[in-house]
């Protein structure tokens, strides 16, 4: 009876769909807008939490400079201890002259590099820190350790990490911010959209529910024509979005070639599943509201 | 062959001292007390706002009671639970005189739409549908969209759709109400045959010469109370004249 009362629904659903279609096209549209919003803001968030990974990854390693005098086996005995601590993810001793090496093999140090005498970079330990809250931490470590150039005992740049975290932090606040926007206005349009539908079709709900129907008898083919409604408009901004992001990105970077903005075709899926997802319940939900006060018995 | 309905049997519907004021302040029914023996063919008569469809909606559980209580086969109406009322429905016929068909679907599944709703399977449609618009005479129209039947038609529509789950009774709200007095007269004989196979008719009507013709139990309402109650009564003169001056 299940099955029975599924395949009724589906059917109703369908049929009314393509009855009403103005105004399943209306919902359509209102539900391909939201989600198109949605979805940009999502690529958007993507795209600069992929910038910041890409910062976090830099700054969350810090070398930690080796006064000239400092005995070998003590830099190998306090690497040992920063491996085995659980915030740090690696660390790599580079001796003085794999630190000129890697000074001179980089374009942007030629001309300095030419002018060099000796050799008057330290021996250095590079740690990679798993978590960045954690990096002013070890750098405080590092600092007490004996065996550091007093003089410039760290790379560590606190205040551009600390402007990071904050922009990181802000930037996901804003994102969250504006879905919540999105997920709201678009509940009330999907609603008002489908109440619209069910109005239309007050004397089909007086009928049924006249002849025995039950609540959810009623309601399901509009909760289903509100997923369906969704799952089209998600698949069509889905299209959209999919088409227009490679040639944004590629846009942006020749524009704005400072921001190490990247296209990700791996995303596709996961806002894929996330945009027919949120259709899915954002049509189901409205409807759900929407048909609330008719389907009341 | 018409049945007389048999008092001595238990009443499926019983009004006990029923009151109804909408919210208003409209005192449509006031002290209502009426039995309806199982298999009885019961008319509600009276001018125009007497409060018979109040009494109708009540019978349906539309509305509620203000004061008193209405039992129909031994549950109480004013306090069934919102979840057991479509399986209270699906015991009951419903007619009215817009008809009620959803212009959207065929006369077929008009009908079936019924069944549907009980979870019936196809099998058990196609051979109920078919079954029910032979009763009505309407055998060959499946296929047929409202707009395009008469309002004879389209009522024998709405009896098939309220008869094809077997109800137990049959409430109808003016049921002729739009209709020519032959086609009416035809549409009661359909309502008299449901009837005769044992399903209680309640029907709320203006039409004077049906009931005059039929003498059936009539009951009156005038001002929101029951003014008479024959057991093979006429619509009665004074009901006309009111009629007239309302």
């Amino acid at each position: 009876m299940i099955l029975r009362n599924l395949k009724f629904a589906l059917n109703s659903a369908w049929q009314s769909f393509w009855r009403n279609l103005t105004v399943s096209l209306a919902a359509v549209l209102s539900i391909t807008l939201i989600l198109i919003l949605a979805g940009i803001n999502l690529l958007v968030g993507h795209a600069f939490s992929q910038v910041l990974d890409g910062f976090r990854e830099k700054v969350s390693q810090i070398s930690i400079n080796v006064s000239d005098d400092t005995p070998l086996q003590t830099v190998y005995d306090y690497q040992t201890q920063l491996a085995a601590d659980p915030r740090v993810a690696s660390v790599k001793f580079v001796t003085k002259d794999e630190a000129l090496t890697q000074f001179k093999s980089d374009p942007q140090n030629f001309i300095l590099a030419q002018q060099i005498e000796g050799n008057p970079l330290d021996a250095k330990l590079d740690v990679q820190v798993k978590n960045l809250d954690d990096v002013a931490a070890i750098d405080a470590q590092a600092r007490q350790w004996p065996g550091v150039d007093p003089t410039d005992p760290t790379n560590y740049q606190g205040d551009f990490i600390n402007r990071m975290l904050q922009l990181s932090y802000w930037l996901g606040l804003a994102g969250d911010g504006l879905l919540f926007i999105l997920l709201i206005v678009s509940i009330v349009i999907v609603m008002n959209t489908i109440r619209t539908a069910v109005y239309h079709r007050r004397k089909e709900i007086e009928v049924m529910k006249l002849v025995g129907a039950t609540e959810w008898f009623v309601r399901g083919p509009f909760v289903l024509e509100g997923v369906m409604t969704g799952l089209i408009a998600a698949s069509i901004a889905l299209a959209l979005l999919a088409v227009g992001y490679e040639p944004v990105v590629v846009r942006f970077k020749t524009d704005v070639g400072f921001i190490p903005l990247s296209y990700d075709p791996a995303f596709i899926s996961s806002l894929a599943r996330d945009l027919l997802l949120a259709g899915a319940l954002l049509g189901a939900l409205g409807s759900y509201i929407g048909v609330r006060r008719y389907v009341r018995i | 062959m018409v049945l007389t309905p048999d008092f001595a049997t238990r009443p499926v519907i019983s009004f006990q001292h029923v009151h109804k004021t909408y919210p208003t302040g409209t005192e449509a029914l006031r002290d209502i007390n009426l039995e309806v023996p199982e298999g009885d063919f019961l008319f509600l008569v009276g001018p125009s706002g007497a409060g018979k469809s109040t009494l109708v909606r009540l019978l349906i559980r539309e509305e509620k009671p203000s004061k008193g209580k209405i039992f129909v086969d031994g549950v109480e109406l004013g306090r069934m639970k919102r979840r057991r009322l479509p399986h209270y429905r699906r015991k009951v016929g419903l007619v009215f005189q817009d008809f009620k068909l959803l212009p959207n679907l065929t006369v077929y599944e008009n009908v079936a739409f019924a069944l549907r709703v009980l979870g019936s399977s196809d099998h058990q449609v196609r051979d109920r549908v078919a079954e029910a618009l032979d009763t009505v005479s309407l055998y060959g129209k499946e296929s047929t969209y409202p707009a395009n039947l008469s309002g004879g038609e389209q009522q024998r529509v709405a009896i098939a759709r309220a008869l094809v789950h077997a109800p137990r009774f049959i409430i109808a709200d003016e049921p002729t109400g739009n209709l020519d007095p032959a086609t009416a007269w035809e549409i009661m004989q359909l309502f008299l045959r449901i009837n005769a196979r044992g399903a209680t008719v309640v029907m709320a009507t203006h039409n004077r010469e049906i009931v005059d013709l039929l003498r059936r139990r009539v009951i009156a309402i005038d001002s929101g109370q029951i003014a008479r109650d024959d057991r093979s009564g006429r619509y009665h003169d004074d009901f006309a004249k009111s009629e007239v001056r309302a």
